[in-house]
């Protein structure tokens, strides 16, 4: 029983799952499920798909030549049964899977490394250039800082706040819901 | 070999059918119409062609009869006298002759009435020449029909000759009818040959073929033969002759001892000597049948010396080969009903005509040529010294030995059958594993590991290329914590700007939606455009909260909104008012009222109005007039509007040839009309 590589996507085929197709001249194409059948038979190739790891592999979005690599490869010759090359084999495969991982992650980094800068810098341009769709000119030359404008609101009472906030009109002391009322309706003024 | 393969003559039709079938032909295969408007060279060119193709046809047909057909000199002469005995080699020649000559004729006639055509001056005379052309041609065949009808007789009859080959080794068998010759052909052979009590049930040659030595022979069993001068011989006769004149081949001669044939041992013995002249050349075999009725030894006197007369002749041919002189050879008893001592003639009748042949060829200057090319080599003996194989002792020992454990040890199968038979046990293939050490044998391995297949990583010095793997990877690690330093740039925006962004962002994404949304309607619905403001949302407040949100102070521009709206405007009795209000008013009074009427329509709570009232203007005496104009004006637009027009000149039909109204069928009534 072996895993093989789907010839699409290259993903591992379980037993169990997928097609293989064999052409007259003999060759044998392995998929992993119908979507990269149906793609096959589109006649789509693989490279110019971006979701399969050879397109990924091109373009170099993913590692392509690493040492863990040449660790798996398809040997043909049989090997006689040592039980010691055995157990180290199957120990060795776990830490080569975790540093093939970690160079992956790094590959990764890697990539995205001057990201950062080139986001701050686009966004500093968008801020300046499209500033005035949230700040008027007139606003913008009174404060040249690009933020967003302050509102000024007038205020038509001139109580005190604690006045105002604490008592009603007739000098009660308020619930904490009729502040609560009183704080909208004043807001409610504001904004017209 | 085409000579003796006489079914493949095709077939001979009849005179009648013979011209059916050319005329039909012709008729199918050569254009047909003709009018006599047609030029007349096309007239005597379409007449020509049918003369023409039918004397063609003629012509071949009749040339692959004649061809077919062996001629009786170029055949094997066993054949030419074989046909000639069956058929009569000149009522043979002469019907192939007829056959001949009336292929001539035909062309003759042919040819002359295509010069006569040449010179047809209308459509009925060249007509006329190509019928008489045509019908003579037919009485010639009709003519020949009896030849015809003769020569498909011999035809049937000849595809079913046996088919003999002449050059090929050959046994005859002969004598007197009822000796026994078929049954003797049948017991060596697969021919299944009529055997009766009366004579002359075999009424023609048969074959059968038999084997020696990997060799084939052919036996050719032959009719009966009386003893008869060779004038008055009747046909059946004759076969069984020309077969012993012209093939070379052993012959058998069969006797009768026991005369259960109904001729005695004298007759048999007249005939043999007189046709004995035939035996030349030719190896030679009396064979004495039917020893189960009349043993050998107890034939009589006269009869003995009749017989011994025959051996001796027989005996003669074998000296003349060149053999020992040999009882055994030339006389021989059997009884094909005992089948006692028939493989005995067999044999002795194969082996006698293999030593001719070979003696033959040999002798012939053809055989230099082959024996140049082959030559038995046979090493010289160096001395009369005995040298056997030589095996060495071990060898002997271990040959024994291994005979003896092949018997002892126990197989596989007998294990299987102890431990519960075939379905029951299933064997340990993995008892014979030559390990490093023995009890792995039991050691289950695992082919999948993690998604990776657990061969392709094996490897015997896998533990070390592991160790280099992980130093490098310590390297790398090493050297990324060093450059983990400078990664910040430290151009951040602040809070507050991000802030700013963030609304910029969702700013432009609005935008975008409206706008496709705008887009997406603007084809397939119409819209209310602003101006109507349908849902009351361009109002001054609004416009004012969005001032503000940019951060102007919005106060002005609302107080000039409403200064400016229709409701203001409209009153004559408030314009007095309003020119108070401020400069701007008094520039804008020029521009034209429906400017006006797009900016800001919100009419103030003092200034409503019932909803059926008309203010008089626009050149109306009066509220009423205008009303009753109002009223004109929207009857004139009804109509067009139920009919979805846009305007008086819109005359635009969306679909001038509705499918529906102008194909398919109805389920009732006619579709006449459309």
């Amino acid at each position: 029983m072996r895993l093989e590589k789907c010839w699409f996507c290259s993903s591992t085929i379980y037993p169990g799952h997928g097609i293989q197709f064999v052409r007259n001249d003999a060759k044998i194409f392995r998929f992993c499920r119908s979507k990269c059948h149906k793609n096959f038979k589109m006649k789509r190739n693989p490279r110019k798909v971006k979701w399969t790891k050879a397109y990924r592999r091109l373009h170099g979005k993913d590692m392509t030549q690493d040492s863990t690599f040449e660790l798996e490869r398809k040997r043909n010759r049989p090997e006689r049964y040592d039980r010691n090359v055995a157990e180290n084999t199957l120990k060795a495969i776990k830490k080569i899977d975790k540093i093939r991982v970690a160079r992956e992650a790094r590959h990764h980094s890697m990539r995205m490394k001057g990201k950062k800068a080139i986001e701050q810098q686009a966004a500093a341009k968008e801020l300046e250039q499209s500033i005035h769709l949230v700040k008027a000119p007139a606003a913008l030359q009174e404060d040249p800082s690009l933020t967003l404008p302050k509102i000024r609101v007038t205020v038509s009472r001139s109580q005190t706040e604690d006045a105002w906030k604490n008592n009603d009109n007739a000098g009660n002391p308020l619930t904490w819901w009729h502040r609560k009322l009183n704080s909208t309706l004043s807001y409610a003024s504001l904004c017209n | 070999m085409v000579q003796y393969n006489f079914k493949k003559i095709t077939v001979v039709p009849s005179g009648k059918d013979f011209i059916d079938i050319i005329l039909s032909r012709t008729q199918r295969q050569t254009p047909t119409v003709v009018h006599k408007g047609y030029a007349i060279s096309r007239l005597r060119k379409f007449y020509m062609r049918k003369v023409k193709f039918t004397q063609q046809n003629f012509h071949e047909k009749l040339t692959a009869i004649i061809d077919e057909f062996p001629r009786l000199d170029d055949i094997h002469p066993f054949y030419g006298d074989l046909l000639h005995v069956l058929y009569n080699k000149d009522h043979y020649k002469l019907a192939l002759g007829q056959i001949n000559t009336a292929r001539n004729i035909i062309g003759k006639i042919a040819k002359d009435y295509v010069k006569l055509l040449k010179y047809g001056d209308s459509l009925y005379r060249c007509k006329c020449l190509k019928v008489a052309a045509l019908g003579r041609m037919c009485t010639v065949i009709k003519r020949i029909g009896p030849s015809l009808a003769y020569l498909e007789q011999i035809r049937q009859h000849m595809a079913r000759l046996p088919s003999i080959d002449p050059n090929t080794r050959t046994i005859l068998i002969c004598g007197y009818p009822n000796v026994g010759k078929s049954s003797f052909i049948n017991k060596i052979t697969r021919a299944d040959v009529d055997v009766q009590p009366y004579a002359f049930t075999t009424k023609s040659l048969f074959v059968g073929h038999t084997d020696y030595k990997y060799l084939r022979y052919q036996v050719i069993d032959t009719p009966g033969i009386l003893d008869r001068p060779f004038e008055d011989r009747n046909i059946i006769e004759m076969c069984s002759i020309t077969a012993l004149a012209h093939l070379r081949a052993a012959v058998l001669f069969f006797l009768d001892i026991s005369g259960s044939c109904g001729y005695s041992i004298a007759q048999q013995a007249a005939l043999f000597h007189s046709i004995k002249s035939l035996f030349m050349n030719k190896p030679l075999l009396i064979v004495c049948n039917k020893i189960d009725l009349q043993p050998l030894e107890g034939l009589s006197e006269d009869d003995m010396k009749l017989v011994m007369e025959m051996k001796a002749e027989a005996i003669k041919t074998v000296i003349a080969q060149g053999g020992e002189p040999n009882d055994e050879g030339a006389l021989l008893p059997m009884s094909a009903l005992t089948d006692d001592g028939v493989i005995a003639v067999k044999n002795a009748a194969c082996e006698r005509l293999l030593n001719q042949r070979v003696e033959m060829k040999m002798k012939s200057k053809k055989i230099n040529d082959c024996l140049n090319r082959f030559h038995v080599a046979v090493p010289k003996p160096r001395d009369t010294k005995e040298r056997p194989p030589c095996i060495p002792q071990a060898v002997l020992e271990a040959r024994a030995k291994a005979s003896a454990e092949k018997e002892k040890r126990k197989l596989e199968k007998d294990l299987e059958n102890e431990n519960g038979g075939a379905g029951v046990y299933s064997a340990n293939l993995r008892k014979r594993y030559i390990l490093a050490n023995d009890e792995w044998k039991k050691d289950i391995m695992p082919e999948i590991l993690d998604g990776h297949n657990v061969y392709d990583f094996v490897d015997p010095d896998i533990l070390q290329r592991l160790e280099e793997l992980e130093r490098e990877e310590g390297l790398r690690l090493v050297a990324e914590a060093e450059e983990e330093d400078f990664e910040m740039d430290g151009k951040e925006l602040t809070p507050e700007e991000q802030e700013a962004l963030a609304e910029i962002r969702k700013k432009k994404s609005l935008l975008i939606q409206e706008h496709r949304m705008k887009k997406s309607t603007a084809e397939s619905r119409p819209i209310v455009p602003r101006k109507f403001d349908k849902d009351r949302k361009f109002t001054s407040a609004r416009m004012g909260r969005q001032l503000s949100s940019l951060g102007l102070d919005p106060t002005a521009a609302i107080d000039r909104a409403r200064s400016r709206s229709v409701s203001r405007r409209g009153r004559k009795r408030e314009r007095s008012l309003a020119r108070e209000d401020g400069d701007a008013m008094d520039i804008d009074d020029e521009q034209s009222s429906k400017k006006l009427r797009t900016r800001s329509r919100s009419r103030s709570r003092s200034k409503s109005r019932p909803p059926g009232e008309v203010t008089p203007g626009e050149g109306f005496k009066d509220s009423a007039q205008k009303l009753t104009a109002l009223k004109i004006a929207k009857k004139s637009v009804k109509d067009r509007n139920k009919a979805a027009r846009r305007g008086e000149a819109d005359r635009v039909i969306p679909n001038l040839k509705p499918k529906h109204l102008f194909s398919g069928k109805r389920s009732i009534g006619k579709t006449s009309r459309r």
